[in-house]
């Protein structure tokens, strides 16, 4: 019987109230992206002026280059949807009310949306970093504005959590994904450490100065840089102060005394030769050394890659192993997805557990109510001197077979609602009530 | 005692076979309960393997290097002893399942070959003697290792030049922590290999007087000393690269299997016992 009742009410369960309504990479391109991302302070407008409405309870707003998401616990959902699209999204390009355009999720779904964007599956860049501190810093900011809730707060809490397991436990971020990274994921296979390793850039270019700062955050422990023209170098130095210029006439002095050689130059003809290595490779120690050839047509002859100890890699190179670390990301997914599940559970528990409260407080004041009506009928049989002792041990005996139950209908295991039902029905909670 | 000694001889390899396995888990699939199994079931092998060369040492009243069974459980247990500090040193297992895979070959052979009475060689009883066969069987060892992880460097060093990212890309160490490791287990093995020849000359002239060096085994090891002498050299001097080196090791290695089976089985007499 009892489980029958169960079973029925499990399906009704209610979910956490939320909306979802967001744009990102996949359904609008970079141009309408541009125009409804919200730089911090006028993301911060936007909040209060949403909170000044009164069918939004609390707002988070995420703003990247890569998506413009509005997550809203709503009062009246048409209500906040509507003001959703006219506060946020419609004021900064009409285009958006194209088809396709906006996506909106709702309730349950649009928690489990947010918790998958931290963990990195809805990421332009499958499990790329960046997307956790992204949150917490739009987290930041709601909360600093009061937009933040009990309820979004604790959704942003699962969100962190599952962002955070995501990158732990499972290879959804391992593996580098972009020519700076793959660069430094090379060299720490073949060099004891990044702070052992002195790096050459031949070409200041864009490639240059984009694989040059993974390098540097990784605590490369020289860079200097050799370029044709002294303008670009100079642009280069001043992005990069920590680099030393090199004439691009004493490149290959420099490439003897480097671990790592980086070339990006926009030359026809090769800038490194396989003879030239191969001297260079006996006036130094034998140390390896990684040739990373960026540029197209070839910087270093491919020959060069021939000579004994040093790795030498193109473009191609770099790109096949890009792939292969997204493939290995990919494979990860169903643990990623398992992850955002048990937090979600986590979340949804948590707020049945704010739907207990006021349901045990009902059983709490029904039986305190049947108790003072019976005691009451009973005192006049009982003389006066037990009174005392009656109203204790009536009291104890209420709370003793409450104890319980109480606890165990607050209790965040991730029992579902129906539990909370039955109890109501039980005990006629709904009727005492009205 | 003796059926401990019987039972332990069979188990042994078993143990280590299994425990390759485990690591073979950890390496090839990063499974987190091979993760965790792996260190205490060596180290509970370890231990085992211990205890068996004690009971022999007791049961046997000798130093349990007087066959080649029993020289074989020698190297492969002071191999497990240099892996055991060096995960310990170094906090990671990902070489565990190529070093414990040779473990389980050394001492696969060893029992296969085990007899049931070793020969009671008085020699063995000589405390000169015993610090001879300690130090060549503690250079096999790190030449054994020297080995192991010259092979792990020359794999990394192909797939890093042919741009494969194959399955040894990114799970081992480094290049250059490998080949440290390489030339750090030669540079022990070859001077504990030149501590036994001095010994072993000292002692051998003490006895024999002369006509010992003609002995195949003394000469196949008096070869194998100069092949890591100059791989050392060569590589000291800047003349050879890495590459260079692990292939010396690994020729290194084919000559120590060579004189520990081929020519102690069909060419010496003398040197029978070892």
């Amino acid at each position: 019987m009892t489980q029958a009742i169960l079973e029925a009410h499990a399906s009704a369960r209610p979910a956490p109230p939320l909306l979802l309504v967001g744009t990102d990479f996949r359904c609008s391109p970079i141009e309408l992206r541009e125009r409804v991302s919200y730089a911090k302070e006028d993301a911060e407008k936007a909040l209060v002026h949403l909170l000044a409405r009164s069918e939004i309870a609390e707002a988070f707003l995420l703003s990247t280059c890569n998506r413009t998401e509005l997550y809203l616990q709503p009062r009246d959902e048409d209500g906040a949807y509507r003001a959703a699209l006219d506060m946020i999204f419609l004021p900064r390009s009409e285009e958006l009310e194209r088809p396709g355009r906006l996506y909106v999720k709702r309730n349950g779904e649009a928690a489990r949306h947010l918790l998958s964007v931290a963990s990195g599956l809805e990421s332009m860049v499958m499990g790329e970093p960046e997307i956790l501190g992204q949150i917490k810093s739009a987290s930041a900011l709601a909360e600093a504005v009061g937009a933040e809730g009990p309820i979004l707060k604790r959704l942003l809490r699962s969100a962190g959590e599952a962002g955070s397991r995501a990158r732990q436990e499972t290879g959804i971020s391992s593996g580098a994904v972009s020519l700076g990274y793959a660069t430094v994921e090379l060299a720490r296979q073949i060099f004891k450490g990044m702070d052992d390793c002195r790096v050459l850039l031949i070409g200041a270019g864009e490639i240059a100065r984009s694989v040059a700062r993974p390098l540097v955050e990784r605590g490369a422990r020289e860079l200097k840089v050799a370029n044709r023209g002294a303008e670009r170098a100079r642009q280069f130095l001043a992005e990069f102060p920590e680099a030393e210029a090199v004439p691009f006439d004493d490149r290959l002095a420099a490439v003897s005394e480097a671990d790592l050689v980086i070339a990006s130059t926009g030359a026809d003809e090769p800038v490194l030769t396989r003879r030239q290595l191969k001297e260079a490779m006996r006036s130094r120690p034998p140390r390896p050394l990684l040739v990373v050839d960026l540029g197209v047509p070839r910087n270093v002859e491919p020959a060069a890659g021939k000579v004994e100890n040093v790795f030498l890699h193109s473009i191609d190179s770099l790109e096949h192993l890009i792939q292969r670390n997204l493939k290995r990301r990919k494979e990860e997914v169903p643990r990623v997805e398992e992850i955002i599940e048990q937090e979600l559970g986590h979340f949804h528990s948590w707020f049945r557990g704010l739907e207990a409260e006021p349901l045990v407080a009902r059983l709490q004041k029904q039986a305190e109510k049947i108790r003072q009506q019976e005691l009451a009928a009973a005192l006049s049989r009982f003389p006066a001197e037990t009174h005392q002792d009656l109203e204790r041990l009536t009291r104890a005996l209420v709370r003793k077979i409450l104890h319980h139950p109480s606890s165990r209908l607050r209790a965040r295991d991730g029992e579902d609602l129906s539990r909370l039902d039955l109890v109501r029905e039980l005990f006629h909670l709904d009727d005492e009530e009205s | 005692m003796q059926t401990f000694l019987e039972v332990a001889n069979v188990l042994l390899p078993l143990v280590y076979l299994l425990v390759a396995i485990d690591y073979g888990f950890v390496f090839f699939a990063s499974a987190p309960f091979a993760e965790r199994a792996a260190t205490p079931s060596l180290r509970g092998a370890a231990l085992l393997h211990l205890a068996y060369l004690v009971a022999a040492t007791v049961y046997w009243r000798q130093f349990p290097a007087a066959t080649v069974s029993q020289a074989l459980s020698i190297v492969a247990f002071a191999v497990v002893v240099v892996y055991v500090f060096v995960e310990w040193h170094g906090r990671a297992r990902s070489t565990g399942f190529w070093l414990v895979s040779l473990v389980f070959f050394f001492q696969l052979l060893s029992s296969l070959l085990t007899r049931p009475n070793p020969p009671d060689r008085a020699i063995f009883h000589d405390l000169f003697f015993s610090l001879h066969v300690s130090l060549a069987l503690l250079g096999y060892a790190a030449f054994v290792v020297g080995a192991a992880y010259a092979f792990l460097y020359l794999q990394l060093y192909r797939d890093l030049k042919a741009g494969r990212f194959s399955t040894f890309y990114g799970k081992l160490p480094p290049l250059e922590v490998l080949e440290r490791m390489m030339i750090g287990a030669l540079w022990v093995g070859f001077v504990a290999l030149t501590g036994a020849v001095v010994l072993g000359a000292v002692w051998a002239e003490r006895l024999y007087h002369n006509g010992w060096l003609r002995d195949p085994k003394i000469l196949f090891t008096l070869a194998t000393w100069v092949l890591y002498a100059a791989a050392l050299m060569l590589r000291r001097l800047h003349r050879w690269q890495g590459r260079q080196t692990a292939l010396a090791s690994l020729a290194g290695f084919g000559a120590i299997l060579f004189s520990l089976m081929a020519v102690n089985f069909f060419f010496t007499d003398f040197h029978g016992f070892l």
